[in-house]
């Protein structure tokens, strides 16, 4: 137990992740919307499939793929370069293939471009579609119940489906409950608040203000609010760093002393022999990486030669800010008798100011799992705008905001829509509004005494 | 003038025939509906049950009351007056009644968009009655009986269907024989084991002067058909003196010059526009907040514990929750040729000695007389979530309950729950599916669904940010909405269907005219100067995607092209709603027609929802249980549902309905003729 391995966390992959509304459950029932997701599995991968699925799959075949005139010969796969609708670039070039309905999975008019595997393809191309009209982020099972709604599926298929969307939401609620913990869902929450406030006052101006005392003053209140909102989205909206984070990954480096086992940690990682091991200390000479994937998220990982303490002032602070974003990993437990180890386990936890602590021994496993439910904590956290569905909901209500604006003074239930509308939107991030939420608020703000 | 007020502008018999009739005297022994209660859920319940065609007997205690307002004066505002035009769509009675009796109106929320305006008035008290009491007269297939329900009948459940029992007929106080009917419309307000409040002293009742009603119907309800109930309290102000109110204290406050109708049929009110009488503002002082803390010790119905609303607190729990403030008192006249002042804002359940000190502290009534004192009342309430969105009740066939038996406040809401249990009640008795309003077509369906699928916890009145299609559910197109179905149900008469075509016909005409009128941006600058038309995608824009701006009048448009437009002037401001709103309600449209197509899918209310073979977790099992929602629409809305439990439900669903549908065709043939599309609310997933 003289070792201690650290873990640093660097930024963070967002991933496109299909995370459901919550509300809208049937959604895509009647749906005349296109949707999209990444098909594949998450992680890295070789290649990924993006799927396709409604009226406008043939608008982003033609867009994105150069096919002005023609379309594809139907189910028959084109090796094609992929372009951004709008800036023409070329993000990637893959296979595209085209299922005219009723011939598809959905039984509707499908595209599916097999692209490279790497997450920042993968979120370019995801981000390209988002942007074509009429295209919208499938929700969890979608496809699945399109392809229900359609007769494509018989009823033992369908038993699956309710497991395959809890599944999905499983995961993603705790993905949201991971995100919504960070400083972007204080943000989200904070945004949601105050809409809430918004329209319970704008509610409270159309519904009681002919009969009750409201203050003139509560519009003028919403004026500055809505304004403040807009501008903040907006802000958001234009994040200029996310690109550079999409495509830095999360890199993990393994450091410690020598000896301690980081080579063998990699290698329990991995479940493979990526690095030899052996009891002599400075066995590893070069780094050695490996990408891997922790708690579904794609981490390179280095393996380092033994930490040390070096003159290098530049070096140093590197050092330090290292520690301020790390995991400390204590290897070998099974080197210490039991009390010894409870002894420990509870010392560290009375110690604060540590960053998390895990006991573990890459010799029995033991411990492993906390570990690895420990690492993909920080590595999941502080996601970003990147999530394709965030932004299309964010945009969504940005949007809608300025329809405040375009009624304020015309038509206060157009305008009411407006903040109502920009609720939902964020609603989908934050969870739903519903109407009895608004009286809450307004019964709670205001005497309404008829 | 074809549309004149209606053929009810014949003077109201000053002497109303007797209406009265000893049970002794009924003219059969059996109906197809009965109705208990002559409020406005009962008056709307029988009118509308006899107009879809059963013979319908309406029970009240005293046959004179028959369409009283106990409370307020007054009919609509915002969101109920929403109301109120929806029930006259479907040719109900009281926004006919409002043009009858009302002698003050005005549209509320004028400056904020056309699909919150609020229609309201002012009403005689006396006049309404009148109205009700003679429309229920003259309608066919429907009579009228003074008498106090002691007893509901009820079958023993069936062996073969645990738990639902069958309504068979109701008895009375007067141990007469029963009579039977095949449903029975439970509307009995603040009755169902009322008890009235004034000071300290608590004596059974649901409104002051009449006698309480027998404690036998709501042990039938309780014990008999085990439904749970829970206890809800309201209350009314003192009625004051006019002479000795100082009204030049207050502000006054004018009606409308022009008054706008309730009814679709009226294009005028009976009160001419000079005759309205005017409402009065005052405030509140620091002197009315010290003699409600005085005498708080004083008020029992203030320290009981049920649930009272929070939107229209007595003065008490106004003061006590929003301390320090002035609060709005209203003076409203009771009648043309009232006495009596209506204080809307000072429903108050202190003892009448101190009801006179705390309004004596407000200036203009420093001197003011009390000539009924206010009171409290705390009633039972069946919760809501045992009805079907027919409002009958689950284990029970033929029961219908509506009103504020079910939680509900206000009597638009009971009017629009009558109507509706009504003409169920009529499609029950004659073998008929249940109809349904759903809640994107209808502030009755938001009603009712908010009922039914989640239940009150205080008294509910509707408001319009209740309903989340707002800008396409306005009180100018409740026509378009609803007089159609109501006719394909029945329930609506043949002059209004008339006028309801016409109207309909004119409206397209007058839209198409406007369509075909298409200028470049250019052409319409030209034409009217001063509005800043902008560039269109195609080039050109039409007559319809000029009104929509908002300096642009149909009027001004009918003056620069009167050959095409100028026919159809009459529809003006209808025609500049439409086209300022089309373009929102398209875009809901999708998000509509996914919840139509949920409603649309039933879920069989004898579900055992523990033993369902279907993957389920305990928790929605029990969310389920405990609110059996009629629809898989219903279900989706309960709170803590997940997307993964609708989805195994959808499936469970599409399995039983293929069952059934095989179980038909091998007993095919007695199908045919139920061109009931229109209410079929059979599972049915869209294919």
């Amino acid at each position: 137990m003289r070792v201690t391995v650290y873990l640093f966390s660097g930024r963070n992959v967002p991933l496109c992740r299909r995370l459901s509304s919550g509300d809208g459950v049937l959604a895509g029932l009647a749906d005349a919307d296109t949707i999209f997701a990444l098909s594949s599995g998450h992680g890295r991968c070789g290649v990924a499939v993006v799927r396709i699925s409604g009226p406008a799959a043939t608008t982003a075949l033609r867009c994105m793929v150069g096919l002005r005139k023609h379309l594809p010969p139907p189910r028959t796969a084109l090796l094609r370069s992929i372009t951004d609708p709008h800036s023409k670039e070329v993000l990637d070039r893959g296979l595209v293939l085209w299922f005219p309905a009723p011939h598809s999975f959905t039984g509707e008019d499908s595209v599916e471009f097999h692209i490279h595997g790497g997450p920042a393809v993968i979120t370019a191309v995801l981000q390209a579609l988002g942007s074509v009209p009429g295209m919208r982020p499938a929700e969890a099972g979608e496809f699945t119940r399109r392809a229900f709604h359609a007769g494509k599926l018989d009823l033992t298929e369908v038993e699956g489906l309710g497991d395959l969307i809890h599944a999905e939401t499983e995961a993603q609620r705790r993905q949201a409950l991971r995100q919504m913990s960070g400083d972007l869902g204080r943000l989200y929450q904070d945004w949601s608040h105050r809409l809430k406030r918004c329209l319970a006052h704008v509610e409270a101006f159309i519904d009681f203000s002919e009969d009750e005392l409201i203050e003139d003053g509560v519009l003028d209140r919403v004026d500055i609010s809505v304004c403040d909102l807009q501008a903040e989205i907006n802000q958001h909206l234009k994040d200029e760093r996310r690109g550079e984070r999409l495509r830095s990954g999360v890199h993990v480096v393994i450091a410690g002393a020598t000896n301690a086992g980081k080579s063998s940690l990699l290698n329990t990682l991995c479940q493979r022999p990526a690095a030899i091991v052996s009891p002599i200390a400075g066995t590893t000479r070069d780094v050695v990486e490996t990408a891997l994937d922790i708690g579904g998220f794609p981490v390179l990982l280095s393996d380092t030669a033994g930490l040390r303490d070096s003159p290098d002032l530049v070096e140093q602070e590197g050092v330090r800010r290292a520690r301020e974003r790390c995991l400390l990993v204590l290897n070998k437990t099974d080197l210490l008798p039991e009390a010894q180890r409870e002894q420990l386990s509870l010392g560290l936890r009375g110690t604060s100011g540590l960053p998390p602590v895990c006991l573990i021994s890459c010799q029995t496993s033991e411990g492993l799992k906390d570990f690895l439910t420990v690492c993909a904590d920080p590595l999941s956290g502080a996601p970003t705008l990147t999530q394709a569905r965030h932004r299309a909901h964010l945009q969504q209500c940005a949007a809608a905001l300025a329809q405040y604006w375009r009624y304020r003074d015309s038509d206060l239930a157009l305008a009411a829509e407006g903040v109502r509308l920009a609720l939902t939107g964020l609603g989908r991030i934050t969870g739903r509004v519903g109407a009895e939420e608004i009286l809450d608020i307004i019964f709670k703000d205001f005497c309404i005494g008829k | 003038m074809s549309r004149m007020l209606t053929r009810k502008l014949l003077p109201v018999r000053n002497i109303l025939p007797p209406v009265t009739k000893r049970a002794s005297h009924v003219h059969r022994q059996r109906y197809d509906v009965i109705v208990v209660g002559g409020g406005h859920a009962g008056t709307e319940a029988a009118a509308a049950a006899a107009r879809v065609g059963a013979e319908t007997l309406l029970v009240t205690q005293k046959t004179h009351t028959i369409g009283a307002l106990s409370c307020n004066p007054s009919l609509g505002g915002v969101g109920k007056g929403h109301l109120v035009r929806e029930i006259d769509a479907l040719d109900g009675l009281c926004g006919r009644a409002g043009d009858w009796a009302g002698i003050h109106f005005s549209i509320l929320n004028r400056r904020k968009g056309p699909a919150v305006w609020g229609p309201r008035a002012q009403l005689d008290r006396q006049r309404y009655r009148e109205f009700i009491q003679a429309e229920l007269l003259s309608t066919p297939r429907l009579e009228v009986l003074e008498g106090s329900v002691e007893e509901l009948l009820v079958t023993d459940p069936n062996p073969e269907e645990p738990g639902r029992h069958r309504v068979t007929g109701i008895r009375l106080a007067n141990g007469s024989r029963p009579i039977s009917a095949s449903s029975v419309v439970l509307t009995t307000g603040t009755f169902l084991s009322g008890s009235l409040f004034v000071g300290h002293t608590v004596s059974p009742g649901g409104r002051i002067g009449d006698a309480p009603s027998s404690t036998g119907l709501s042990q039938t309800l309780r014990e008999r058909l085990g439904l749970r109930v829970g206890r809800l309290r309201t209350g009314t102000p003192p009625r004051v003196l006019k002479d000795s109110v100082d009204l030049s204290l207050a502000k006054l406050h004018p009606p409308d010059s022009h008054p706008t109708p309730f009814s679709f049929m009226n294009t005028r009110t009976r009160c001419k526009p000079e005759e309205q009488l005017p409402c009065y503002l005052t405030y509140t002082t620091p002197g009315v907040e010290r003699v409600v803390r005085e005498s708080l010790h004083l008020n029992c119905h203030i320290q009981q514990d049920a649930k009272g609303p929070r939107y229209c607190p007595s003065i008490e729990s106004r003061v006590l929750r929003f301390p320090g403030r002035r609060h709005q008192v209203w003076l409203e006249p009771e009648g043309m040729t009232s006495d009596l002042l209506y204080p809307q804002g000072l429903s108050m359940t202190m003892p009448p000695d101190v009801q006179l000190r705390l309004i004596r502290e407000i200036p203009a009534m420093h001197r003011a007389e009390i000539h009924t004192p206010g009171y409290g009342v705390q009633y039972d309430y069946v919760c809501p979530t045992q009805l079907s969105p027919a409002l009958q009740v689950k284990n029970t066939q033929g029961l219908f309950l509506a009103g504020q038996i079910n939680g509900t406040t206000g009597y638009e809401e009971a009017a629009a729950q009558g109507l509706w249990a009504g003409v169920n009640a009529a499609r029950w008795a004659r073998s008929l599916p249940p109809a349904g309003l759903s809640r994107t077509e209808s502030y009755i369906g938001v009603l009712i669904d908010d009922l039914v699928s989640r239940g009150v916890n205080e008294p509910y009145r509707m408001f319009t940010s209740r309903a989340e299609f707002r800008t396409s559910l306005r009180p100018d197109n409740a026509d378009l909405r609803l007089t159609q179905k109501g006719s394909l149900l029945g329930c609506v008469s043949s002059a209004r269907r008339d006028e309801f075509l016409r109207v309909k016909l004119r409206l397209q005409d007058a839209e198409a005219a406007l369509r075909a009128l298409t200028l470049s941006p250019a052409g319409w600058r030209k034409m009217m100067p001063g509005i800043s038309v902008s560039e269109s995608k195609n080039g050109t824009l039409s007559g319809m995607d000029l009104l929509q701006y908002k300096d642009v009048s149909f009027e001004m448009l009918a003056s620069l092209f009167p050959e095409q437009l100028s026919p159809h002037i009459e529809f003006s401001e209808r025609l500049k709603i439409e086209a300022v709103y089309k373009p929102h309600c398209d875009l809901s449209k999708r998000e509509v027609e996914r919840i139509q197509k949920e409603e649309n899918m039933s879920l069989p209310q004898d579900l055992d929802y523990f033993s369902l073979p279907v993957s389920l977790s305990k928790e929605v099992r029990e969310i389920l249980d405990r609110f059996r929602p009629s629809t898989l629409g219903a279900a989706t809305r309960l709170e803590g549902m997940t997307p993964a439990a609708v989805v195994n439900l959808l499936n469970y669903v599409q399995i039983a309905e293929r069952k059934e549908r095989m179980m038909n065709r091998s007993n095919a043939g007695q199908q045919e003729g139920r061109g009931e599309d229109l209410c079929a609310r059979n599972a049915s997933l869209p294919q």
